[in-house]
Parts: C-alpha cells; sequence; structure tokens
C-alpha cells in the first residue's frame, strides 16, 4: 500500500496550480503594490504621508468594495456589469429616503437593500430566464440607471447633514497629525475579511468556486447551482449598494449620474488580482490587492502631475500586462 | 470483380502502454462497400484515422490506387481521395450548406469577394449527383441531422473522393432516414466509389455490404464476402477471446433485499418503460450498444435528466427525485462516463472532490467548513481506496485516469451511498488500474452496496457482474442471469436480434430498426 504522500506517478511536467500556486501569484502581487508604493514614496514627495495614505485607502474602499461583490460573480464563470448603475441608484435611493424622513441609519440600510433586490432580479434572470450573465447585467445597467436619473429628475438633492457620515467621520482621529480611520475604509476592511472567510471557509464559498471550475460536476454532486448563483449575484450587488451609500454620503447628495464606468474598475482589480473569467479561480485578498494597485497607480500618478488621461493609459496597460504576465508565467 | 483501390499490408501502431494495431492487412476494392466491424478496442478506429492521416503508422504500407501512400495530416489524405465521416459532424452550424462544403477554399469573385453564386451552383451539381433535393442556401442549423451527414458526403464528394470511410453513420437516424442513407450509399458504390463501413449495429450491414472485415484486439482476423457469414459466425469471431486473470476473484453474493426497484421509467424517444430491481450486495451490468440508452437510463435514475413517467424505489420507499440533490440525499450515486466533464472539478484539490457532494458533513451548521475534518475524512478516503496523490491539496487535474476515478468514488463513498451507478467505470483507464476498479467495486457489493455496472466492454460484464441487464434502442430487451449467459447472447439481445435460439430479427418483418412495441 502507498502512502498518500509519495509523488504520484505520471503527474505531468507543467503542474497545474494548486494552493500554493495561488499563495504565490498573490504573493508576486502584494510584490507589485509594495514596488509601486516605493516608487512613488520616492518620485512623489508628500505621497509616503499617514495624511495620503490614509486618504489612498478612503478613495480605494468602495472600488474594493464593488471588486470584492463582482469577484463572487465571476468566480462562478459570470459577470456584473450592473454595479455602476447600482451604484448610482442606490446612493439615490438613500438620499431620497432620508430626505422623506426615514431616519438616517435606515435610510442607509434602504440603499442597501434596493442592491441586494437588483442582485435578485440579475440571478433571477440568468439562473431562471437563463439569460448570458453579460446580457441580464448590460440591461440592468441600463433600466437602474433610468431609475435613479427619473426618481431624482436627474438632479442632485442635498442630503440632511447627518446622512453624511457614514462617508465622512473617523474614528481614533487624534488630530491633524492622524486623522483617523475612516468608516468606508473600516467597513472595507471588515467586508473583506468575512468575505474572504465566506468564499474559502463555508459551504457557500466552497459552492461558488465548484459551480464555476465545472458546472455539470457540480449540479451531478447535488449542489443547487442556481441557488448559489443567485446568492453570488445578491452579494455583488449589495456590496454594490453599499459602495453607492457610502458615496453619497460622502458628497451628501443624490448623484443619479455618477459611477459610470465604475463596473469595469472593479472588474480590473478583480482581474488583476488573479481572478480568471473563465470561473473556478479567484480571492478576495486578490482583488484587494488588486484594487489597490489601481489606487495608488492614480493617486500616485496625480501627485506626480499626470493627468487623467494619462492615468488612464498606464491603468490599461496595467490590466494587460497582469493578465498577459500570468498567461506566459503559466506556461 | 473490380480492382482493389486501397491496400493496406502489415500495419502496426501503438500507443504508450497499448499495441492498437498489430501488422494489419485489409483491401478495399472500388464500387464496394466493406464493413469493419469488432468490439471496442479491436483497432478499427485507429486504422481509421491512420488511413485518414490523423495517425502515421509504426510500420507497414498503405497503398492508393498501387501508389504508395504517407499522409502526414488528414487534409493530404483528403487532397489524394480518401474521406471520412466521423460520427460527429464537421460542419459549421451558422453556415450555408454550400458554405460548409466549400469552406477554406471557396471560390472568389474577380473583387475578391465570396463567389456565393458559384458555389451554390457547384454545391446544386454535387447534391444533384447524389440525387439530393436539397437547398444549397439553406443555412446548416436548419436541417435535421440525417440531411446534415448528406451535407458531409456531398463535401467528401466535392474533393473527388475515392474512397470514404463512414464511422458509425446511423447512429443518430431513424428508420427512414437510414433507408435515404442507403440509397446514398448505394449510389456512390455504382459511381466507383469504395466505402469503408464502420458499424455497431450488426443487423442493418444485410442491406449494403459486399465484404465484411473483422478486428479484435488490434489484429485483422478474417475478411470474407458478407454472403458467405453468418450472423453467429461474425459474432463468434468477434469476441473469439479467451478471457485471462484480467479480473479479480468474485465474492460479492447479492441478497434477496431489494435495494433499488424500478418501474416503467421513460422518457419520450430516449426510454421506454425499462422496469428493474437491484439487489443489496450484487453487481448489476447494463448492456448494451451505442445510444441504447444506458447511460440516460442511469441519469434518469439519478435524476440528473428529466423524466416522462415512472417511478424509483429505495429500499421501499417511493422517491420524488427533481434533481441529483435529492437522488443523492436517498443514497443513490452516479459515477459519470465522462469524469472530466461531469465528475470532477479538475482545477479544485482532491480533498475539495472528495467532500464536494457532502461539504455538509464536514462543517458546522452554519455552513462554515472545518478544514481538519475535511483532511481527516479525505485522507482516510484516499488510504482506503489507495488513491496516489502527493497530497491531499493537490489538483485532481494533475492524477492518472485511474487515481482520478478513484477521488469520484471516494466522493459517493463519503455521502454514504447505498445504491453507486458506474458508467464506464474502466474508460480510458490503463490495464493495471482497471484491476483495482474492479476490486474496489467487488469490494462495495461485499460490503453491501448495490452496483449498477455500465459497460461496453462484454469481457468485463461477464467477469464483473451477477445480472446483466440488456438495452436495445431505449427499451429492456433482456434481463440475464451472468453466470448462464454468454458474450454471443447479449450481443445478439443488444443488436436487437432476440436471443440466439429466439427470434431472428426477420421475424419481425421487414424492418429491423422499428421498436418491438
Amino acid at each position: 500500500m502507498t502512502t498518500p504522500r509519495l509523488p504520484s506517478e505520471g503527474a505531468p511536467a507543467v503542474a497545474e496550480r494548486g494552493r500554493s500556486g495561488a499563495a504565490l501569484d498573490r504573493l508576486l502581487t502584494l510584490g507589485a503594490v509594495i514596488a509601486l508604493f516605493a516608487v512613488f514614496s520616492i518620485t512623489a514627495r508628500n505621497f509616503f504621508t499617514m495624511r495620503s495614505v490614509l486618504s489612498l485607502a478612503l478613495q480605494t474602499s468602495t472600488t474594493t468594495l464593488m471588486g470584492i461583490g463582482v469577484t463572487f460573480t465571476i468566480i462562478t464563470a459570470g459577470i456584473d456589469l450592473s454595479i455602476g448603475s447600482v451604484v448610482a441608484f442606490t446612493g439615490t435611493i438613500a438620499v431620497m429616503a432620508a430626505i422623506a424622513g426615514v431616519p438616517i441609519w435606515l435610510s442607509w440600510i434602504i440603499g442597501v437593500a434596493f442592491g441586494a433586490f437588483c442582485g435578485l432580479l440579475n440571478g433571477l434572470m440568468i439562473t431562471g430566464l437563463k439569460l448570458p450573465p453579460f446580457i441580464a447585467t448590460l440591461g440592468m445597467t441600463f433600466v437602474v440607471r433610468g431609475v435613479a436619473l427619473t426618481i431624482t429628475n436627474a438632479n442632485a438633492w442635498p442630503a440632511p447633514e447627518a446622512f453624511g457620515a457614514l462617508g465622512n467621520n473617523t474614528l481614533f482621529r487624534t488630530g491633524p497629525q492622524f486623522p483617523g480611520f475612516s468608516y468606508p475604509l473600516l467597513i472595507m476592511v471588515a467586508v473583506a475579511l468575512i468575505c474572504h472567510f465566506v468564499l474559502r471557509w463555508t459551504r457557500i464559498g466552497r459552492y461558488t468556486v465548484a459551480i464555476g471550475s465545472n458546472e455539470e460536476a457540480a449540479r451531478l454532486s447535488g449542489i443547487r447551482v442556481a441557488r448559489v448563483k443567485i446568492v453570488s449575484y445578491v452579494l455583488c450587488a449589495a456590496l454594490a449598494g453599499l459602495a453607492g451609500v457610502i458615496l453619497a454620503s460622502r458628497m451628501v447628495t443624490s448623484q443619479p449620474n455618477s459611477a459610470t464606468g465604475y463596473e469595469l474598475n472593479a472588474i480590473a482589480s478583480s482581474v488583476i488580482g488573479g481572478t480568471s473569467l473563465m470561473g473556478g479561480v479567484g480571492t478576495v485578498g486578490g482583488t484587494v490587492i488588486g484594487s489597490f494597485i489601481i489606487g495608488i497607480l492614480t493617486v500616485g500618478l496625480t501627485m506626480q502631475g499626470a493627468n487623467y488621461f494619462m492615468q488612464q493609459i498606464v491603468i490599461g496597460l496595467v490590466v494587460i500586462g497582469a493578465v498577459a504576465f500570468d498567461q506566459i508565467r503559466r506556461k | 470483380m473490380h480492382e482493389v483501390i486501397l491496400q493496406v499490408d502489415g500495419v502496426s501502431k501503438s500507443f504508450p502502454g497499448v499495441r492498437a494495431l498489430d501488422s494489419v492487412s485489409f483491401d478495399l476494392r472500388r464500387a464496394e462497400v466493406h464493413a469493419l466491424v469488432g468490439e471496442n478496442g479491436a483497432g478499427k478506429s485507429t486504422l481509421m484515422k491512420i488511413l485518414s492521416g490523423v495517425h502515421q503508422p509504426d510500420s507497414g504500407t498503405i497503398r492508393l490506387k498501387g501508389r504508395e501512400v504517407r499522409f502526414h495530416d488528414s487534409t493530404q489524405a483528403r487532397s489524394a481521395g480518401i474521406s471520412i465521416i466521423y460520427q460527429e459532424l464537421n460542419l459549421i452550424p451558422h453556415l450555408s450548406v454550400s458554405a460548409n462544403i466549400f469552406i477554406g477554399r471557396e471560390p472568389l469573385t474577380w473583387m475578391g469577394a465570396l463567389d456565393e453564386r458559384r458555389m451554390n451552383a457547384d454545391a446544386a451539381a454535387i447534391l444533384a449527383r447524389l440525387n439530393l433535393r436539397l437547398d444549397p442556401a439553406i443555412r446548416l442549423n436548419r436541417l435535421p441531422i440525417s440531411k446534415q451527414q448528406m451535407v458531409e458526403i456531398a463535401k467528401a464528394l466535392s474533393f473527388d473522393s475515392e474512397v470514404l470511410i463512414m464511422d458509425e453513420p446511423t447512429s443518430a437516424l431513424t428508420e427512414s432516414e437510414i433507408d435515404e442513407l442507403f440509397t446514398v450509399i448505394h449510389t456512390l458504390r455504382d459511381r466507383g466509389v469504395g466505402i469503408i463501413y464502420i458499424s455497431h449495429r450488426l443487423e442493418e450491414l444485410k442491406h449494403i455490404v459486399d465484404r465484411i472485415s473483422i478486428f479484435r484486439d488490434g489484429r485483422h482476423v478474417s475478411t470474407d464476402d458478407y454472403a458467405a457469414l453468418t450472423m453467429g459466425e461474425i459474432v463468434n469471431r468477434m469476441v473469439g477471446r479467451k478471457l485471462e486473470n484480467q479480473f479479480p476473484v468474485r465474492r460479492n453474493e447479492p441478497t434477496t433485499e431489494k435495494i433499488l426497484e424500478v418501474k416503467g421509467i421513460r422518457r419520450e424517444g430516449v426510454l421506454h418503460d425499462i422496469s428493474f430491481d437491484l439487489f443489496r450486495g450484487e453487481i448489476l451490468g447494463v448492456a448494451g450498444l451505442m445510444g441504447a440508452g444506458r447511460s440516460e437510463l442511469a441519469r434518469a435514475i439519478f435524476g440528473a435528466d428529466p423524466v416522462d413517467g415512472g417511478e424509483v424505489r429505495m429500499r421501499g420507499r417511493r422517491l420524488t427525485v427533481r434533481s441529483p440533490s435529492d437522488s443523492i440525499r436517498a443514497g443513490i450515486a452516479y459515477l459519470s462516463e465522462n469524469r472530466k466533464q461531469e465528475g470532477l472539478a479538475v482545477r479544485m484539490e482532491v480533498a475539495e472532490n472528495i467532500t464536494m457532494a457532502n461539504v455538509a458533513e464536514v462543517s458546522s451548521r452554519l455552513g462554515v467548513i472545518s478544514r481538519s475534518r475535511e483532511m481527516q475524512e479525505s485522507r482516510r478516503y484516499v488510504e482506503e481506496l489507495t488513491i496516489r496523490t502527493p497530497s491531499l491539496t493537490q489538483v485532481v487535474a494533475n492524477l492518472s485516469g485511474g487515481n482520478q476515478q478513484k477521488v469520484v468514488v471516494a466522493k459517493w463513498l463519503f455521502c454514504d451511498s447505498r445504491v453507486l451507478i458506474f458508467d464506464e467505470p474502466t474508460r480510458g483507464i490503463d490495464v493495471g488500474t482497471k484491476f483495482a476498479i474492479y476490486e474496489l467495486i467487488e469490494r462495495l457489493a461485499r460490503e453491501g452496496v448495490g452496483v449498477m455496472m455500465i459497460s461496453s466492454e462484454l469481457p468485463e460484464v461477464l467477469a464483473m457482474t451477477d445480472r446483466v441487464l440488456v438495452l436495445h434502442e431505449g427499451a429492456l430487451a433482456a434481463t440475464l442471469v451472468t453466470r448462464a449467459t454468454s458474450q454471443e447472447e447479449i450481443l445478439h439481445y443488444a443488436a436487437g436480434l432476440g436471443g440466439p435460439a429466439g427470434r431472428p430479427w426477420d421475424a419481425r418483418g421487414a424492418a429491423p430498426h422499428k421498436e418491438p412495441t
């Protein structure tokens, strides 16, 4: 009898990535973040200060939330294009609710709940009507944006001042030298930890990966594929809703025209972080790192005086480069 | 008698671990339909792939019209005049008939645009030669499979093929479509084309075949005029191998306790009122030709496909099966024939695959997986089934076929399954590992599980089962006690001929493909 620790005979020379491979990937991307950080710290004055680091984290937190959500749908071999519009929609809903006199805390929850509802519709279209995720969520993009514009009459409505607490308050502020941890940053950290745990250590997370890895095998193993997919779309859109509420709170206004194209930033974060659009592969940690790579590039380039157009070019090249590097290394 | 157009002499071909063809000789004449028969693994497909340039022989010669030829790919073979039509058609559904016929060599206008008019006209001419009335401009996917097959034949003809190889051409056709196909084959033959006709359906050969060659275990057994052989002789020559010690000693003893009862299960056009029982400790074989509905029966019981009627009882309790999760909970497991497509998530770990169908067992009530319990449980199965893997966290894609199969078995054992349905459990597995899989199946039965084993390998069925269900075109043709039957008897039932002593198919009239009603 063989002990299970013996190397298997006839294993292909090129080993497909196991867990250890994924860990190496994470290390590499994390290394890229640190390298980027170092470069900007040297070349851009004031980049490596407590103030700018915390401000970077604040700015990146909403993209990260969206990226984490969309990572779940991409792992199931799906996609959610509607999250940019959902951000605008849910922010608007929350502001309108607050204006209508709903308690502030409840208006925030209402925003997130409407996000989850959008995700439920996406999930039902994808599993019930068997629409391709690309189509279902593309359609949802327009619908949701249209609703947001309709209910606000395309205006930016000012919210009650207290509405801004979620986006603008901080914890542990000690004065000008340490501005404190902003709520969005703390929320992002909490969400990332929870989602990492869910994806890696719970049944629903395991099922999410299994469906993306081999949907038919998952179905024949008794996994309720439709249910798991719906959960992933609900989670994705709920996190977009959370991002929407935070953004609206930071502006203290409803912005029905905001957040266009944010879904692409979120997807880019996920892809840079190693999520495969073919499904079955992806981690929350990777997405967080990916989103911070984009964030650091944006802030760093801005501080160096590069204009917005230049930033777009660099981010595009990073997305392409990250995936190309991955392909080449795997050969 | 016509001249020999294709002459194969002493061709051998080995793949790692298998001698697929052993010094095979074979000849094809002009204007003949030459049947090639043999069990799975007899070497038919390998020979066809060599003739059509997909594989190259290790030794031996191939002469086409007297000249020795060596093809490096199928394009070369086709331009030399040898075309092959596979069971799975190689056509593009969204293009027109004529576009499919001329794909890759489309006629162009002087401006460099596609010359659709000429393409359609040329296609029409070719279709006319086959006496087919078919609009060349129609999109392919609007045609039934049988007509699409005609398009493949027309495509072959457009290369001026003089040798046409057809691999199981009738497997997807209805009775009247088969008649139409035979008419076209006759037309081709009368035009001087030599046709190699591969089929598992022995009963249909008499309608079209001139000569028949029988292959077994990579060797050529015989070539005769079809009229000179009886069906019994053909079957004997196909089977006639002596069994060596490929199988473990069987000690499982079927009990009288019905574990699974299937009553009148049916699915429109696929399964017709199939009923049987499976006993605890029994290994029940399921035999039949390709397309007889063996996997479909398993999938219907398991809830992987919807059914139109019938009932399944597990230990006397009637099951409501709407999806696999229902049958899994009742203790039924289905080990699919396509391990990689349907059985495993190959990019996931060994441990994750083992627990996939029963993650609840290693997680808390809130759904949090206990990694240590997962590792502990999967290690138990890795050791018990001697799965060779460097670690439990290895991705399954890196394991050998036999070990992947064991991972699938482990997955279902971990669900505490009481009925295991194996679908072609040894397909694509090397000989040494096969023995281990057989041992495992035997042990499962001995430990009180009910096993169903779908197999195309008759020796395997005879050696490993207690009883055999033989399916023919979606219906149960016979339930045989393995000890009292033979390969010949199984093959006869599978081919729809009735038992060897029973009715010859002619007795049912001139319609051999008709369902027994």
